[in-house]
């Protein structure tokens, strides 16, 4: 945790310029929640809307803390058996069987019912042991000896019940499995959540988290992510996408889009061979970026005009 | 926490950003970590840890630009220029930025260096005149700032809440500060035929006084914004719909939106019982087979509830044309956050616009829906049998239909049985009247012969009864 040592703004520097290395290009802003959350030791909730990478953020910092990540995806109906953990039945059953054959000699000497109950109970109560514990995500991000990233994703699709579970995770790093007792985190691990805001995280959630909301990306940002990820792209040509993208999100669409459709858009271009955007080529190419019909068929008629204002722009 | 800090928070509170304690807590270890010198970072760090949802990271954005403008606003600027400190200013003007912060420094946190001996200067109130004089003469800004500061919390400026106050507040910080005396020392200085002096005195007082003008009118508007908007916002609530003026459209929208996303919030939290109830004996025996018969994993026998499925259909003639705005209003908040909702409008005859409220914002979704089938003159019968074509297939047992309209149908037939066959199909049939009990039945209005075939039928005028009558409607399953 050496980068985190230092002086806040420096630090924040070094994380962006690390994420950078790693191909996850970032503002200040994402830079200096990672840096909070690692002083403040509090989970990191990722909004923003698809595809602005929120779940890259995640991968990112595992990448550049050297943290092996565990991802736990949500969905609804997860419960706590999937996420945080569960006997392993079938170990118990043998168990049982073993302790059946044991029975006889361990009670050998035993006289009587209540002598046999007496031995018997000298005996741990293994059956609800840490041994017959099933470490889900939730778990194995505790119990595991070195830092891990956990990323719970898409939060806002798991139930209410789900988000009371994750509670006392978020603010203690600890989980209390009643048969057993309480088990805290060996190494806090850097939780992010994301969610796309299908519905209202619980104000109790909330106040346990830092909240990073990703917006799309500026056109700077957005020519300098092109740029990592699609390397062989020409310039003139990937600033013509961006300008093109950017002024798609001005549109009324339904589905705006995003950074990853962008990355897309300009990995097909390069596919083709494109050296510079023409009104034909990104009518046929048009749908990497839309994601609906309507859509499609409502920009369909302004392409030549948003080519025009692209090349334009680039100039 | 120090009191800067402790301030923007409050001033965050009544921009309906709400700060926990921990939260604050959480800031003032923030506020640690990376000081006030880096504005932009600190604004950055500050926002993630207070404010939560896209809506409070813009109020939290705009809050933070207010606040810490306010204490960089005592510029001699103007005098600076003649004096040796003329290059301080220079940089002044040419990067913004820095003297703000060299000036915030001082003056928020208050046991740096340089600002300690303004504080001291100005804390034994015995003989406060000589320091204010003093820094007056050394135009030493960031003392200054940190005496106004300091008087402002003494007279207690945070309770500012009218218009009115502003120049008492004014008045009392500066006599705080030691008014009286530099106007004696004016006096004195004129007396003894020192113009210039005296002048230039009180031209430097006079900035001070622009400053704690200025500063006063901020606080102003801080707190009171907030308190008024608030005091706005409980009336709201409780103002029967139809004498709500238009302005106060946004306002409502706000209020609505919010009733009905904790509506739906409540609603869904219930939504599944899991693990409780009977036990089901053969998918538990199916299950446990692997296990030689012994039950390890029990299965329940749960039950869905589900998402409520409503349709909503609302009168927007001219005898309600008062309130249905807000009707509509309702709905269009009803559509946003339950996820099956159906929406209807009509005054003769009937349209669906669920689209229209999903394609469009409410400002323009609602007035557009008045627009389209609004200002006819009423025929509920004609709505029942449209009503009928359109969607009766659609009702069945989960359904929950709600009429939102007075009843007064222009001498025309309501057609109730319409709406007893609709009613013996859906779940609940709800009727919702702007118009009080006692005058239901009186000249066309057909309610008495609408409302024994309603599973409720409920006066609904102001936004507090709406949410009682809709919060029930979602509680009684």
């Amino acid at each position: 945790m050496s980068i985190i040592d230092k002086d806040p703004a420096e630090a924040i520097d070094l994380i962006k310029a690390g994420f950078e290395t790693a191909g996850y290009i970032c503002d200040r802003h994402i830079a200096t929640s990672i840096y909070l959350s690692q002083k403040l030791d509090k989970p990191i909730l990722v909004e923003g809307p698809p595809g602005v990478g929120k779940t890259e953020l995640a991968k990112a910092a595992s990448e550049l803390l050297g943290a092996p990540m565990i991802r736990l995806q949500c969905y609804e109906g997860l419960d706590e058996s999937k996420a945080l953990y569960e006997w392993k039945y079938g170990k118990q059953l043998l168990y049982t069987q073993i302790l059946k054959e044991k029975l006889g000699d361990l009670l050998e000497d035993a006289v009587g019912l209540d002598q046999s109950m007496d031995k018997l109970h000298q005996f741990g109560d293994s059956f609800y042991s840490e041994k017959f514990l099933e470490a889900r995500p939730l778990l194995q991000a505790l119990k595991s000896d070195v830092k891990t990233v956990l990323l719970i994703d898409e939060i806002d699709k798991s139930d209410h019940e789900f988000e009371a579970y994750l509670l006392e995770i978020l603010s203690d790093y600890q989980i209390s499995v009643p048969e057993i007792g309480t088990i805290k985190a060996k190494t806090k691990p850097l939780v992010f959540l994301t969610s796309n805001n299908t519905r209202e995280m619980s104000d109790a959630l909330k106040r346990r988290c830092l909240h990073l909301y990703i917006p799309f990306p500026d056109a700077e940002l957005e020519r300098r992510i092109i740029k990592t990820r699609v390397p062989e792209l020409d310039e003139n040509l990937r600033n013509q996408i961006v300008s093109f993208v950017q002024q798609l999100r001005t549109q009324d669409l339904k589905k705006l889009p995003a950074v990853s459709e962008t990355i897309d858009w300009a990995r097909t271009l390069l596919l083709l061979h494109a050296e510079k955007l023409d009104a034909d080529m990104v009518r046929n190419t048009l749908n990497m970026l839309l994601k609906f019909e309507e859509d499609i068929e409502n920009t369909n008629s302004d392409v030549p005009k948003l080519v025009a204002i692209a090349h334009k722009e680039t100039r | 926490m120090d009191k800067p800090l402790a301030e923007f928070i409050e001033m965050l509170r009544y921009a309906d950003i709400p700060v926990s304690i921990g939260e604050s807590l959480d800031a003032a270890e923030t506020v640690q970590l990376i000081g006030y010198d880096d504005r932009g970072l600190l604004k950055a760090a500050l926002s993630q840890v207070m404010a939560k949802t896209v809506e409070e990271h813009d109020s939290f954005n705009r809050c933070f630009d207010e606040f810490f403008s306010y204490n960089i606003e005592l510029d001699f600027k103007e005098r600076n220029d003649e004096t040796d400190e003329g290059a301080d200013s220079i940089e002044d003007q040419s990067a913004p930025p820095e003297p703000a912060n060299e000036n915030e420094d001082g003056s928020s946190s208050e046991n740096e260096n340089g600002a300690g001996d303004g504080l001291e200067s100005v804390e034994p109130s015995g003989d406060p005149t000589a320091p204010l004089l003093e820094m007056l003469e050394q135009n030493d800004r960031t003392a200054l700032a940190l005496a106004m500061t300091q008087a402002a919390g003494d007279v207690n400026l945070g309770g500012i809440v009218l218009m009115t106050q502003r120049g008492l507040f004014t008045r009392r910080i500066m006599e705080q500060m030691g008014l009286d005396q530099v106007n004696q020392e004016i006096a004195a200085r004129e007396e003894q035929g020192d113009d210039d002096g005296a002048v230039d005195l009180a031209g430097r007082l006079e900035t001070l006084f622009d400053a704690v003008r200025d500063m006063v009118e901020r606080q102003l508007a801080l707190t009171s914004s907030g308190k008024g908007k608030q005091f706005r916002q409980d009336v709201l609530k409780k103002v029967r719909l139809s004498n709500i003026e238009h302005r106060d459209f946004k306002h409502m929208r706000e209020i609505v939106r919010r009733m009905a996303k904790r509506l739906t919030d409540m609603n869904s939290r219930i939504r599944k019982v899991k693990n409780r109830g009977h036990l089901d004996i053969r998918k538990t025996m199916r299950r446990n087979i692997a296990y030689d018969g012994i039950m390890f994993e029990t299965h329940w026998k749960q039950k869905h509830k589900d998402r409520p499925k409503v349709l909503a259909v609302c009168d927007v003639s001219g005898s309600v044309a008062s309130v249905a705005r807000f009707l509509l209003l309702f709905l269009y908040s009803l559509n946003e956050v339950l996820p099956k909702v159906r929406s209807f409008a009509f005054s003769g005859t009937l349209g669906e616009v669920t689209d229209l409220f999903d394609r469009l914002g409410a400002e323009e979704a609602v007035p557009l829906a008045i627009d389209q089938f609004g200002g006819r003159s009423t025929d509920y019968g004609r709505a029942m049998e449209d009503f009928k074509d359109l969607i009766f297939d659609e009702i069945d047992n989960r359904t929950t239909v709600i009429f939102l309209g007075d009843g007064r149908s222009n001498g025309a037939d309501p057609r109730v049985d319409i709406l007893k066959e609709i009613k013996s199909r859906a779940k609940r049939v709800i009727w919702l009247n702007p118009e009080r009990k006692s005058i239901w039945g009186s000249g066309d209005s057909e309610m008495l012969r609408i409302a024994p075939y309603c599973t409720t039928a409920e006066t609904c005028n102001s936004l507090n009864k709406l949410e009682l009558i809709i919060r029930d409607l979602l509680k009684s399953n």
